[in-house]
C-alpha cells in the first residue's frame, strides 16, 4: 500500500497549500481557538446545571459527553433536556430542569445505561447512590410548613422519604396547640432528583437543587 | 450515461440517515442518539473521533465508549473512510444543496487547501487536551445538525445558515473540503481503505466532466495526468459523482489497495 | 340579598371588634387589608371536617385572596395546602354559567326558566305516573344547612317521599348508626380540645396527618408538650400517620372487630373495667348475626335488640382470646395484650379516633359499637380529654347530612320518619298535614342508584356531589344512569364533573361564599358565613333552585321566606330545642363557630358530662340522658368478627383499599381546579408493596392493571409513596376523574347503616 508514493497525496503539498493562500484563514480560526482557551476553561464551573443520574464531576463530566442525547431520548418523563447555545460550551448537553420535569428515578437507571461515553457513570446502579445535587430550603421565609400550614408537599412527594427529607416537628409557638411540622432535608441522602422543586407549590420554589457541596472529611463516624 | 447509479444510491442512504435520526420523534424506537453515538436497534455506534476527544478530555475509557467507536472505524476504513462524509453526513448533503445554489445564484468559486482539515483535526486534538472539553463537538456543525433533526433543538440553526451563507457565496464547499475536522479524522482513514475509485486510462479521453462533478477534484489530478491508475487520496469521499458522469466508462468501483 | 350583604359588611365589622378582643391579630390584618381595598369576611374552609376557620379576602366583587382566621379556634390562623388555595377553587376556567339541556349527544344552553319548566315538568310527570316515590335528590355533606333543610322539607314535607339520601351515607352513615345504637342520639361527645388534654390516641382506620391536616397537627403538638403522650396507629396501611406514631399496628383488614373485642376480652378477664361505671351508666344488648352484606337489590335488614347480662357479654367475649385474634388479625399477642392494657390504665386519659377505615366497611355500625365498649367498659367517656370520636370528611356531614337528617329514614335533629311522634313534630313545624311524611324509608344512597338502575326512580336531582364518580361498583350505576326509558338526571355543581356528563339538565351552581352559607364540622361546632361575592355567569344558589321547583310544583308556600337562610335557619333550630339545641342566627354571624347543645349563651364541650352539658343534672357525673328507651345508659354490643363481604382468593388475590390524599379533595372537582395541587399530587397511582411488585415484574414507575369482579383499570405502580401497601395489599386514591377506581370497588354495605365498603374489596394485579 501506499508504495506509489502518492498516499496521502492531499492534492498539493504543504508548501503550495500555505502558498495556495490558506495561511490567513486557518492561522485566525487558531488564534481565535487559543484565545477562547482559557475563557473555556472557566465555563464549566460556571451556574449550576442539574445533570442525569451517575453524571461525572461537571468538569469531567463536560469532558466526557458526547452530547448525544441518548440519555434524553430513553427519559421516559422527558426530564432531560439538551441545553441550547445560552449553555456556551454545555450545549447539547444534558439537563434537568426540576420544575418542567424533574428526574423520577427509574429503579433501572436508564439514562445512566443509554450513556455511551461514561459521562453518566454505570457504576451507580442504585437509585439511592445517585447524587446529582443536593436540595437545600433556599427561602425559609416563604415555606408555608415552616409558617405552621400543613403543607409538606415536598416531602410528601421526595422518592427517599423520610430519609431525604423528614419531617421534624416542632411546637407552634404563635398558635400554642399546632405543630411546625419542618421539611428537613438530609445531605447525607438527597440525591437530588428535583421532585421537591418541581412540587413545591409556591410559585417560586421554595426548595432548590443545588450543586452538592463537596465532602470534608473528617474522622467523626456520626 | 443517464442513470446516475452512485448518485441515486447515495441519495437515498442519505434521505435514510436523515430519516432515521429523525424516527425517534415519530415515537420510534429504532433509533437513539444523534451522529456522536446512537443505537440502531440495540447496536451501539460511537463516532470515534468523537470517542477520542471524550477519553483526551475526561481520561474517562469506558469499554462502552471504546469498543463501539473501534468498530465504527474499522468499518469506515473498510468501506472508504469519508464514505462516512458522502454517505452519512448531513452537512455534506446540506453542502451539496448548497452548492447547486451557489452554481445557480453564481456564487464565489474560491477553495481552500484540502489537508487544512488535518491541521484542524490536530489543533482540536491538543486544545481538548489542553482545556479539557471536546471542543469540536462543542461548535461541530455536525452535532448541531443531528440534534436539530434527532431533538428538533434549533439552537444552533444561525451557525448553520452562516455557514451555508459563506459556502454559498465566497468559498465552495469550504467546510467539507477544507475546515471539518470530523473529515480529516476520515481522510486520514481513507489513506488506508482498500475500496475507492479505479481508472481505465485507455477509456478516458481527458473530457474533464470528472473534476467538474468531484468535490475534492484534487483527488483525481493524478489518475487524469496518468501518474496512477487508482484514485488512491483519502480526501476521495466516495461519493461515485465522477463514475456516474464519466462518459466512457473510465472509472468504477474497486479495490484501490 | 341585598340584606346579607349588609350583614356581611356589619358582620366583619364585628368579626374585626371580637379579633381585637381576642388579641387585636385581626384587627392589624384589617388595617394592612385597608390599604389594598381588601374586606376580610369570615367563613369556614370549603373541604374537610376539620372546619378550619378562613377569612376571604374580596376585592371589587372578587375574591383575591384567603388566609387562615387567627381568631378560628380550631386552626388559628392555620390551613392545610387545600385550605390555602382556597381563593383558586372557584375560579376554574371550566365553571358552569349557564343551564344546559340535553339535545342528544349535545348539551345547549338554556335559560333558568327553560330549565326549571323542564325539570318541574319531568317531576309533575314521573309523580303523577309513577308516584312520588319516583323521584329523588341525592344530596351532600357539602350542602349548606339550608339547601339539605328546604330540600328536606321539600321532598319528605312537599311532594310527600322518602327518596332524599346525601353522600354522607358513603362516608359517615356507619358513625350515625353507631352512635344512635349506643347512645341514641348522633354525634360526638367530645370535642377537638381532647386533641390537647389527652395522653392516649388510638387511631382506627384513620390517616389524619392526610386527611384532617390541622388537627393532626394539634395532635402532635400535645406529644411535643407531654412526654407522656403516645400515638398508637392501628392501620392495614403504613400512612404518613402511621410514619409519625408512636406504635403502628398493622392488622389483616376486616379483623378490627375481633381486635376490638379481643380488647375487651383482656379488659374483662382481668377485671380491668370500670365497675361502678358499668352498674350506672351500660345496659348491655346484642343483636342479630350474620347480617348479610346488601349485595342483592332490595336487600332488607332489621336489627332485633337483645338485652343481656355482664355475664352474657362475658360469654360472648370468651373466644376473642388474644390467641384467636392474633391469629385471625396478625397482630402479635404480646401487642394485642399491650393496647388493652393501655385502654384501661387508670392514669391514661384515652382517645379514640376513626374515619373511614370504621365507617366505610360492611360491619361498619358494628365496629362503632365495638370501640365504643372499650371506652364504656373502662368508663373512658365524657370526659375532657378521654373520649372516643368520630372524624368526618365533608365540611357539614355532621351540620347537614346528620343533624339536619337528609336521609331517607330521618327528619331533623335525631327524628327519624318511622316514629309517629316524630313525624307529627316535623309536620307541625313545616305547616304540613302529617299523612304528607311517609312513615316508611325508602333507599339508602346505594339502593338509590340501584333503584334509578331498574327504574323504579325515573328522575333524580343530583346537588353538590359527584355520584358517579363516588359511588361503589360504578359501571352500573353510570350505565344505569343512561339507560333512557324515561330517566331523567338533573346535576347541579359548578364544574364539569363525571355526574353532569351523564345529566339531561346541568344548573350551574353557587359555591361557598357565593352564598350564604352554614357548615357544622365533626366537633358539633356549626360555623355561618355571609354571601361575599356574586357566582359567575347565571351560575344560581343550590337553595334558591330547590325552591324554585317547590314554587313549579305547587309547594311554594312552604318557603314562604324573605331572608331565606336566616328564617330557614331559625325554622329548623325549632327542632333542636331542648336536645342538640342550636344557637339563634345572630350567634352564629357573630362567632368563630359554637357547638351545640347552645343553652342559655353558652357552648358545650362534652356532652352527657356533668358541669358541661346543660341536661346533665348536678350529681349525676355522666348521663347519657338521649337513651330514654334505657334509662340514660348507653348500650354495649355484643357484635362478633364477621368476614368481609369479599375476600381475596386465586383469582383475586389482593385487597384493594381506596382513600384521599393531602392535595386533594374527594372526586376532585376542586382541588383539581388548583394547578399547585395538580403538581403536587395529579394523577391516582396504585400504591402496591415492594415484595408484591417484584414478584409480580413491575417497577416503580410502571404500569398495573388491576381487575376486580366489576371492573379493570391500568395505572403507574408507586412502590415508594406516602403510603406504604402491606403485602397483598394495594391502595388506591379516588379522586382522580380519569381514573375511576370505584369502578372496581364493591357495592356491599353495612346491613344497618347502608354505607359501602370502599375499603375492601378482591382484585388481581398483573403487570400492564
Ligand atoms: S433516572 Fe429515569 S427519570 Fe431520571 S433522568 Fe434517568 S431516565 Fe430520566
Ligand atoms: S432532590 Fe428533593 S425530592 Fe429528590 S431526593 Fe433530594 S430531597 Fe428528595
Ligand atoms: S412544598 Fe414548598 S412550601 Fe411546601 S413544605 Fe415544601 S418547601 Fe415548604
Ligand atoms: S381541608 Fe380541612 S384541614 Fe385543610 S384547611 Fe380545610 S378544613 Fe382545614
Amino acid at each position: 500500500m501506499g508504495k506509489d508514493g502518492q498516499n496521502g497525496g492531499p492534492g498539493c503539498t504543504r508548501r503550495q497549500f500555505l502558498k495556495g493562500g490558506a495561511s490567513l484563514p486557518l492561522g485566525l480560526v487558531m488564534a481565535g481557538g487559543l484565545v477562547s482557551i482559557p475563557y473555556l476553561r472557566r465555563t464549566g464551573g460556571g451556574e449550576f446545571m442539574l445533570r442525569p443520574p451517575g453524571a461525572l464531576e461537571e468538569k469531567r463530566f463536560l469532558g466526557a459527553c458526547l452530547k448525544c442525547g441518548k440519555c434524553a431520548r430513553v427519559c421516559p418523563y422527558g426530564s432531560i433536556r439538551l441545553a441550547g447555545p445560552e449553555a456556551g460550551v454545555a450545549i447539547g448537553t444534558p439537563v434537568i430542569i426540576p420544575r418542567k420535569e424533574p428526574c423520577y428515578l427509574c429503579p433501572d437507571l436508564p439514562c445512566v445505561t443509554a450513556c455511551p461515553s461514561g459521562a453518566l457513570d454505570r457504576g451507580v446502579q442504585e437509585v439511592e447512590k445517585v447524587r446529582m445535587g443536593t436540595a437545600v430550603i433556599v427561602d425559609r421565609a416563604n415555606c408555608l410548613s415552616l409558617r405552621g400550614l400543613r403543607c409538606e408537599v415536598c416531602y410528601r412527594n421526595c422518592p427517599l422519604m423520610d430519609k431525604a427529607i423528614t419531617i421534624e416537628p416542632r411546637h407552634n409557638e404563635r398558635t400554642g396547640t399546632h405543630t411546625i411540622m419542618e421539611p428537613v432535608v438530609h445531605h447525607d441522602k438527597c440525591v437530588g432528583c428535583g421532585i421537591c422543586e418541581k412540587t413545591c407549590v409556591r410559585e417560586r420554589p421554595v426548595i432548590v437543587v443545588q450543586k452538592s457541596p463537596p465532602r470534608q472529611d473528617d474522622h467523626y463516624e456520626f | 450515461m443517464s442513470f446516475k447509479r452512485w448518485t441515486v444510491a447515495r441519495r437515498c442512504t442519505q434521505l435514510a440517515v436523515v430519516l432515521l435520526l429523525a424516527s425517534p420523534l415519530a415515537g420510534t424506537t429504532l433509533f437513539a442518539g444523534s451522529l456522536a453515538a446512537a443505537d440502531i436497534a440495540g447496536l451501539p455506534l460511537v463516532d470515534p473521533l468523537a470517542a477520542v476527544q471524550a477519553v483526551l478530555a475526561s481520561r474517562v475509557h469506558p469499554a462502552a465508549l471504546l469498543l463501539p467507536a473501534a468498530g465504527v472505524a474499522l468499518s469506515y476504513l473498510l468501506a472508504g473512510g469519508r464514505t462516512f462524509c458522502a454517505w452519512i453526513c448531513p452537512v455534506y448533503l446540506m453542502g451539496e444543496a448548497g452548492d447547486r445554489l451557489r452554481r445557480f445564484l453564481g456564487g464565489g468559486e474560491k477553495t481552500f487547501p484540502l489537508v487544512a482539515k488535518q491541521w484542524l483535526l490536530l489543533f482540536v486534538l491538543v486544545c481538548t487536551v489542553v482545556t479539557g472539553l471536546p471542543l469540536f463537538e462543542t461548535v461541530s456543525p455536525i452535532g448541531l445538525t443531528s440534534r436539530a433533526i434527532a431533538y428538533g433543538s434549533y439552537g444552533g440553526a444561525a451557525c448553520l445558515a452562516g455557514l451555508l451563507a459563506i459556502e454559498v457565496l465566497l468559498a465552495r464547499r469550504v467546510w467539507c473540503r477544507s475546515l471539518c475536522p470530523l473529515g480529516g479524522f476520515y481522510s486520514l482513514l481513507g489513506r488506508l481503505s482498500p475500496v475507492g475509485v479505479a481508472f481505465a486510462p485507455a477509456r478516458c479521453n481527458d473530457c474533464g466532466e470528472c473534476s467538474r462533478v468531484c468535490p475534492v477534484e484534487e483527488v483525481l489530478e493524478p489518475v487524469l495526468a496518468r501518474s496512477a491508475e487508482r484514485v488512491v487520496s483519502g480526501e476521495c469521499t466516495r461519493c461515485g459523482s465522477c463514475i456516474d458522469i464519466c462518459p466512457h466508462g473510465a472509472l468504477g468501483l474497486g479495490k484501490v489497495r | 340579598m341585598a340584606l346579607s350583604r349588609r350583614d356581611f359588611l356589619k358582620a366583619s365589622a364585628a368579626a374585626a371588634a371580637l379579633a381585637a378582643a381576642t388579641g387585636g391579630r385581626l384587627g392589624v390584618d384589617d388595617a394592612e387589608a385597608a390599604e389594598g381595598g381588601l374586606k376580610w369576611g369570615k367563613a369556614p374552609c370549603r373541604f374537610c371536617g376539620t372546619g378550619c376557620g378562613v377569612l376571604v379576602g374580596v376585592k371589587d366583587g372578587k375574591i383575591v385572596a384567603t388566609k387562615g382566621d387567627p381568631a378560628a379556634p380550631v386552626n388559628k390562623g392555620l390551613n392545610c395546602i387545600k385550605g390555602y388555595f382556597l381563593s383558586k377553587v372557584l375560579s376554574g376556567k371550566d365553571r358552569l354559567t349557564k343551564p344546559l339541556i340535553r339535545k342528544g349527544n349535545r348539551m345547549v344552553e338554556a335559560s333558568w326558566d327553560e330549565a326549571m319548566s323542564l325539570i318541574a315538568s319531568k317531576f309533575k310527570e314521573s309523580i303523577a305516573k309513577h308516584g312520588p316515590d319516583s323521584v329523588a335528590i341525592f344530596g351532600s355533606g357539602q350542602w349548606t344547612v339550608f339547601e339539605g333543610y328546604a330540600a328536606a322539607k321539600l321532598f319528605k314535607g312537599g311532594i310527600g317521599t322518602n327518596n332524599i339520601e346525601p353522600n354522607a351515607r358513603f362516608c359517615m352513615a356507619s358513625a350515625v348508626t353507631g352512635f344512635m345504637s349506643t347512645f341514641n342520639s348522633d354525634e360526638p361527645m367530645g370535642c377537638y380540645d381532647d386533641l390537647d388534654l389527652g395522653d392516649t390516641y388510638f387511631l382506627w382506620g384513620a390517616n389524619m396527618a392526610e386527611c384532617h391536616p390541622v388537627l393532626f397537627s394539634r395532635l402532635i403538638d400535645n406529644r411535643l408538650k407531654n412526654q407522656k403522650v403516645k400515638i398508637i396507629d392501628f392501620g392495614t396501611r403504613h400512612t404518613r400517620t402511621s410514619q409519625m406514631a408512636d406504635m403502628y399496628i398493622r392488622f389483616n383488614p376486616q379483623t378490627d372487630l375481633a381486635l376490638l373485642n379481643g380488647i375487651a376480652h383482656i379488659i374483662v378477664r382481668d377485671k380491668l373495667y370500670d365497675e361502678s361505671f358499668i352498674r350506672k351508666h351500660v345496659v348491655f344488648k346484642k343483636g342479630k348475626t350474620n347480617i348479610g352484606y346488601g349485595l342483592e337489590d332490595k336487600f332488607k335488614f332489621a336489627d332485633d335488640p337483645k338485652p343481656m347480662s355482664f355475664d352474657e357479654y362475658r360469654e360472648f367475649l370468651a373466644p376473642y382470646t388474644p390467641e384467636y385474634v392474633s391469629r385471625l388479625s396478625g397482630v402479635p399477642v404480646n401487642t394485642i395484650e399491650e393496647v388493652a392494657r393501655l385502654y384501661a390504665d387508670k392514669k391514661r386519659k384515652v382517645n379514640s379516633l376513626w374515619t373511614m377505615g370504621f365507617n366505610q366497611h360492611v360491619r361498619g355500625t358494628w365496629v362503632n359499637n365495638l370501640v365504643y365498649n372499650v371506652h364504656l367498659l373502662t368508663g373512658k367517656i365524657c370526659k375532657p380529654g378521654e373520649n372516643p370520636m368520630s372524624l368526618t370528611g365533608q365540611p357539614s356531614a355532621c351540620g347537614t347530612a346528620r343533624e339536619v337528617g337528609t336521609f331517607t329514614h330521618r327528619l331533623p335533629a335525631d327524628m327519624v320518619v318511622t316514629n309517629e311522634e316524630h313525624r307529627k313534630k316535623a309536620a307541625e313545624i313545616w305547616g304540613v298535614p302529617v299523612e304528607k311524611i311517609p312513615a316508611k324509608p325508602t333507599y339508602h344512597a346505594t339502593e338509590m342508584f340501584r333503584a334509578l338502575d331498574r327504574g323504579d326512580i325515573k328522575v333524580l336531582w343530583v346537588q353538590v356531589t359527584n355520584p358517579f364518580q363516588s359511588a361503589p361498583n360504578l359501571s352500573r350505576y353510570r350505565k344505569g344512569a343512561r339507560k333512557g326509558g324515561g330517566r331523567f338526571i338533573i346535576v347541579s355543581d359548578i364544574y364539569p364533573t363525571r355526574s353532569t356528563e351523564l345529566a339531561d339538565v346541568i344548573l350551574p351552581s353557587a359555591s361557598w361564599v357565593e352564598k350564604e352559607g352554614f357548615f357544622g364540622n365533626a366537633e358539633r361546632r356549626g360555623q355561618q358565613w355571609f354571601k361575599m361575592v356574586d357566582p359567575p355567569g347565571e351560575a344560581r344558589n343550590d337553595l334558591w333552585q330547590t325552591i324554585e321547583l317547590a314554587k313549579r310544583l305547587g309547594y311554594g308556600n312552604l318557603f314562604p321566606y324573605r331572608y331565606v337562610e336566616k328564617e330557614i335557619f331559625e325554622e329548623y333550630r325549632k327542632f333542636t330545642v331542648g336536645g342538640k339545641d342550636l344557637a339563634p342566627y345572630e350567634a352564629y354571624t357573630r362567632a368563630r363557630g359554637l357547638r351545640w347543645p347552645y343553652v342559655n349563651g353558652k357552648e358545650t364541650l362534652w356532652r352527657y358530662a356533668e358541669g358541661y352539658d346543660p341536661y346533665v343534672k348536678a350529681g349525676e357525673g355522666v348521663k347519657f340522658y338521649k337513651n330514654k328507651p334505657t334509662d340514660g345508659r348507653a348500650v354495649i354490643w355484643a357484635r362478633p368478627y364477621e368476614p368481609a363481604a369479599e375476600v381475596p382468593d386465586k383469582q383475586y388475590p389482593f385487597w384493594l383499599c381506596t382513600g384521599r390524599v393531602l392535595e386533594q379533595w374527594h372526586t376532585g372537582t376542586m382541588t383539581g381546579r388548583v394547578p399547585e395541587l395538580k403538581r403536587a399530587y395529579g394523577t391516582a397511582v396504585c400504591e402496591m408493596h415492594p415484595d408484591d411488585a417484584k414478584r409480580l415484574g413491575i417497577k416503580q414507575g410502571g404500569k398495573v392493571k388491576l381487575t376486580s369482579r366489576r371492573g379493570s383499570i391500568v395505572l403507574t405502580a408507586d412502590l415508594r409513596g406516602r403510603g406504604k401497601a402491606e403485602r397483598g395489599n394495594v391502595f388506591v386514591a379516588f379522586f382522580d376523574e380519569n381514573k375511576l377506581i370505584n369502578e372496581l370497588c364493591i357495592d356491599a354495605y353495612c346491613p344497618i347503616s347502608g354505607e359501602p365498603d370502599y375499603k375492601k374489596c378482591a382484585v388481581k394485579v398483573e403487570k400492564a
